[in-house]
């Protein structure tokens, strides 16, 4: 039973991380940027999800509905106005580009909600349910359940919609896009807008289960990174796969050779894959 | 700090603002140190404003700043019958401990401050004590509770903080007196250089008393989750957790605590608690979580310091920033007060005659009573152990000041 306790702390944890990692994921397998802003657009989220809370009383529920698309309106604005400069240019220059639009967001967060540490607490909290003697956290459990249907809802977009199409089809070959009448540059914005609500919105999630502050940015960039790298780039299911690995692993990890090494283990994980397998476990050249 | 305060003021024209922040980013290259060293006191800070530790530097900068202002409006520092106001240099070292000691050496020969504070923590307050020992610079560590930070044989660093076992002890006597059936002990460890040093501390207190470790694990810094080492502690069926860590760490293992159904009769978190933050951050689950620092607003010291007593510096501190002190902005501000005891003692600013009043210091403060020992650290304090009760840190020990007992029972 203890072993399942850990199994079921694993996948839970696991879809967390596909949560944090799925904008980012889109982002740079399409538009080929390295979002270094992911973290902080994450933490806004949940700054959103805590004020509305708060101050107005709107659950994280509803607040979903207003952050989908607050960042994506804004993910659009600031790939329209800004990236879509340099997007041509080699990955560095769009690194560069978002980091430092990254650092001036992060410190603005600083200046306006400062480093201390929040937290939103829903009255009353959700508690728990026990299967057996497994114990999970309900919004643990709804946080799974809804990055599984948000990651469902991009994958449908991608595949189904006109708009999903032409993301796919610029991702494809950038050029034959144009001539076939794709507008590349509203397309980009989309797809920008797209992993900046898909962040917005896991960031409304996190803030029932992580600490708010913009110090948190940083870590959960880094998750985003090591899952996207296990998954696969672009590849919406690979963002799942490859947070459920490292939810897994982390999980494991910890209990077999204890908690001090389980974030070691997972970037040793995240070398091995750069080395043997850089694409990912469903990342291949062509997506779709 | 200056800029943004000027920008919430607010001059009309953005080019004001800016011309207006260049200025004062100019001044102290401009009109450098000496044209004011005549008539005031330099105290310098190295402080990691920005960066991971900026949320500490900002409650020690506070700290500073209050004193200052206190003595200022009282005079300033009467150094052998002539009245010199003080002044605080800071520099930012950006979290990053190497910068620490070179922050401490621009300080020290290019600001020329007379005395220096540690910058935070204690390994980087070791990290310059080194610089300020060669320049032979007083230098008192607010922050800085290691042992290991004082045992360099140097001559010229003071610190206010008690080794970490004086924090451990009591809480174990306390817990073994009140609860004999605490019997089993799993410790929780951000494998960090307080939060180990404390843990491990608590390892020993335990031992010492016959209790039972049932497991001491480290967790790294940066770690998300928990839920895994929380699982096996719960199999483990301690009577006492015992957690450290900081805020944001301590905040996530109480709610995951709370997602793994884990109950015990003691639950004891290292540092967090003291903090109002943390209180409003855990909610509900915050109840009844103990804890040990080395000051509290409950202290009742009469002390022959400007602050004179705890309610007192805690009225100061409300009406200047609007929030309660602890014990990390009342030991700057106690520090900035030894400097200006032992400077009126000496009579001068002669580093090596403030050095030997500080050695020699025997006084009662709000922050308790101080005196150094061999080693420069301070050996005359005896640290509170409290717990939060109602929403509220109640002092449960030593039984002089307490307001409470403690509460057993976790949920």
């Amino acid at each position: 039973m203890f072993t399942l306790q850990i199994l079921a702390n694993g996948v839970v944890l696991g879809c967390l991380y596909a949560c944090i990692a799925v904008g980012f994921s889109l982002v740079w397998g399409v538009l080929n940027v390295i979002n270094l802003m992911h973290g902080s657009f994450i933490v806004l989220g949940s700054y959103l999800a805590w004020g509305a809370y708060n101050s107005l009383g709107l659950s994280p529920w509803v607040c979903l509905l207003v952050a989908a698309p607050l960042f994506y309106v804004a993910g659009y604005l600031i790939q329209r106005g800004v990236l879509n400069r340099v997007i041509a240019a080699p990955v560095l220059v769009t690194l560069t580009l978002t980091f430092g639009l990254d650092l001036i967001l992060n410190n603005a967060m600083l200046l306006a909600f400062k480093a201390d540490y929040r937290k939103l607490l829903l009255d009353p909290p959700l508690g728990t349910v026990a299967f057996g003697s497994v114990v999970v956290p309900v919004d643990r459990l709804i946080a799974t359940f809804l990055a599984l249907a948000l990651t469902g809802l991009l994958y449908v977009i991608l595949r189904r919609s006109r708009i999903g199409r032409a993301i796919i089809a610029v991702r494809l070959d950038r050029d034959a896009a144009r001539l076939m009448g794709v507008n590349v540059a509203s397309t980009y914005a989309a797809a920008f807008g797209f992993g900046a609500a898909m962040a917005g919105c896991a960031g409304v999630l996190l803030a029932l289960i992580f600490p708010i502050s913009p110090l948190s940015a940083t870590p959960y960039l880094g998750k985003a990174f090591v899952v996207c790298v296990l998954g696969g780039l672009g590849s919406v299911p690979g963002a799942v796969l490859g947070g459920l690995i490292l939810g897994l692993v982390e999980s494991f990890g910890a209990f077999a050779i204890g908690p001090e090494h389980a974030v070691t283990l997972s970037f040793a994980l995240l070398i091995l894959f750069l080395i043997f397998r850089p694409q990912g476990l469903l990342g291949k050249r062509g997506f779709e | 700090m200056k800029l943004p305060s000027l920008f919430a003021r607010g001059c009309a024209s953005p080019l004001a603002k800016l011309a207006l922040a260049a200025t004062v980013a100019a001044t102290p290259l401009a009109f450098g140190s000496k044209a004011i060293a005549q008539d005031t006191i330099r105290f310098g800070a190295p402080l990691p404003l920005t960066g991971a530790l900026a949320p500490e530097a900002l409650k020690q900068q506070q700290g500073y700043n209050l004193w200052a202002e206190e003595v200022n409006k009282a005079g300033g520092i009467d150094v052998g019958g002539k009245k010199m106001k003080v002044e605080i240099v800071y520099t930012d070292y950006q979290s990053n401990t190497p910068r620490a000691v070179q922050a401490a050496e621009q300080l020290i020969t290019q600001e020329k401050v007379h005395f220096l504070f540690s910058p935070f923590g204690s390994g980087a307050a070791k990290a310059a004590s080194t610089v300020s020992e060669r320049y032979k610079v007083p230098t008192i560590a607010s922050t800085a509770s290691s042992e290991q930070v004082y045992d360099q044989g140097y001559k010229y660093l003071f610190g206010t903080f008690t080794p970490n076992d004086t924090l451990t002890t009591p809480l174990t006597e306390l817990v073994v007196k009140q609860a004999p059936h605490v019997k089993r002990v799993a410790i929780l460890a951000r494998n960090d250089l307080f939060p180990l040093a404390i843990a491990q501390e608590m390892e020993k207190s335990a031992r010492a008393n016959n209790l039972e470790v049932v497991s001491f694990e480290k967790y790294a810094i940066n770690t998300m989750d928990h839920s895994s080492a929380l699982a096996q502690i719960k199999a483990l069926k301690p009577e006492w957790i015992f957690a450290t860590g900081y805020i944001n760490d301590l905040v996530l293992l109480r709610k995951q605590m709370g997602d793994q159904r884990i109950e015990a009769e003691v639950v004891t978190m290292i540092a967090g608690p003291a903090y109002q933050e943390f209180i409003d951050a855990a909610g509900a689950g915050a109840e009844n979580i103990s804890s040990a620092a080395w000051w509290h607003p409950a202290v009742k010291y009469e002390g022959v310091d400007l602050f004179k007593t705890a309610e007192n510096y805690v009225k100061l501190f409300e009406a200047k920033y609007n929030v309660t002190p602890d014990y990390a902005q009342a030991s700057s501000s106690v520090s900035g007060e030894l400097f200006r005891l032992a400077i009126e003692k000496a009579g001068s600013l002669d580093r090596d005659k403030v050095r030997d009043e500080l050695a020699n210091m025997d006084v009662m403060t709000f922050w308790g009573p101080v005196r150094f020992g061999p080693t420069g650290q301070i050996n005359s304090l005896e640290p509170p152990v409290f717990q939060i009760q109602g929403g509220k840190a109640v002092v449960v020990y030593p039984a002089e000041i307490k307001q409470g007992d403690l509460r057993l029972g976790v949920k």
